[in-house]
């Protein structure tokens, strides 16, 4: 598809990026979100991951373009949904943001520059590199550091933080994202994080604040380090579950028809 | 009547029945012909065992077996084939239904765009 009427705007220090807020049942906390980032000059997609309340419609009203999937996929479908808009529309940035708030929008400056700077294909906004205080769970800790050493296993990333929702991406990974990117849990953070770093893209991490999220309950934690250490492990034994073009070839090619 | 003649009917009746079930849910619409077809198949089958019971005999006394343990290992096996090819479906399903739910949340919006764009 050609870029049309919603293209990038030109003018602005935001040309080329689409914000992606993907957002599930966030009534209260999403007008406050689009407000930031469009206030900000970015342009903003908010990606409705089949809420149950007012959440497109309040984020229309505010001004972000909406994308309303009809059932719940999980943030990786709504990524991709959001990823595959972009190359639709003619960006060459995305920059991915939560829509409960916890992201400090004044980073995406950061994020954006760091990309630029640096050449990086993604670049991650990370919460343990000194920049404000973020408190994690003890036990939540240990599952993020289990994801972290299998990311530096491949020798070719180092990433703090690799369950960062919070993260610019641009092409040619965006392209190759928008054709295939996993929809299961840790599968939109910690695996495309591994696939990116063993296909040849270049990662960089950002250190960013993130305001913490309203009382972590302790079972959640633990069910995310089991997780985490399930799926380190059965990537492991199995693969990973997507893959994706390498580097050199990706830059001129057609992204892959995914399905 | 001996034991293996007795597992033999029960067998022989226990295939008629899932035959008819399958028969009755494939016209109430309720399976699609491709499984329907499957489990007629496994009804057949069942069938099948019946009328070899004397052979299974035979099978479980060169494995060390009783005719009774030799057919819960084959069903056994049998339904974990089954199982697997379930999933196997289900996953590819989950897939295919995300594909399109994504295709059709981004056609509803352009149309939103163009109807906006025609006003």
């Amino acid at each position: 598809m050609a870029p049309d009427a919603e293209s990038p705007t030109s003018s602005t220090a935001g040309a080329g990026v689409l914000v992606v807020v993907p957002a599930y049942n966030e009534r209260d906390c999403i007008a406050a979100v689009v407000d930031d980032v469009r206030g900000a000059g970015y342009d903003c997609l908010v990606v409705d991951d089949g809420s149950r309340d007012e959440t497109a419609e309040i984020a229309a009203a505010h001004g972000a373009a909406v994308v309303r999937l009809p059932i719940n996929l999980g943030v990786g479908g709504a990524l991709r949904t959001g990823f595959r808009y972009a190359t639709d529309h003619g960006y060459h940035t995305v920059v991915q943001v939560d829509a409960d708030g916890q992201h400090v929008t004044d980073h995406i400056r950061h994020l954006l520059e760091a990309v630029d700077t640096a050449d990086l294909d993604m670049a991650v906004g990370s919460r343990f590199l000194g920049h404000g205080d973020y408190r994690m769970p003890f036990v939540r800790r240990w599952a993020v550091r289990v994801l972290a050493a299998v990311i530096r296993s491949t020798g070719k990333a180092h990433i703090t933080d690799p369950t960062s929702g919070f993260r610019a991406i641009r092409r040619p990974l965006l392209d190759a994202f928008a054709a295939d990117f996993p929809a299961h849990y840790l599968g939109d953070t910690f695996e495309a994080l591994l696939v990116s770093a063993r296909r040849g893209y270049r990662l960089g991490e950002v250190p960013v604040a993130m305001r913490e999220r309203q009382g972590g309950r302790p079972s959640a934690d633990l069910s995310a380090l089991v997780q985490s250490v399930l799926r380190a492990f059965t990537i492991l034994l199995t693969g990973t579950t997507f893959d994706l073009p390498p580097r050199s070839g990706a830059n001129h090619r057609a992204p892959r028809n995914a399905g | 009547m001996s034991t293996t003649a007795k597992q033999a009917l029960v067998l022989l009746a226990g295939g008629i029945v899932i035959a008819a079930f399958i028969l009755r849910l494939a016209r109430r619409r309720l399976l699609s012909t491709r499984y329907a077809i499957g489990w007629l198949v496994i009804g057949g089958l069942v069938a099948l065992a019946a009328a070899l019971m004397p052979f299974v005999g035979r099978l479980g006394r060169l494995a060390n077996m009783t005719p009774t343990a030799v057919l819960l290992t084959m069903s056994s096996v049998l339904l974990l084939a089954i199982s697997v090819q379930l999933s196997i479906s289900v996953s590819q399903l989950q897939e295919r239904l995300r594909t399109t739910a994504e295709a059709h949340a981004l056609l509803a919006r352009r149309l939103d765009e163009l109807e906006q764009r025609g006003a």
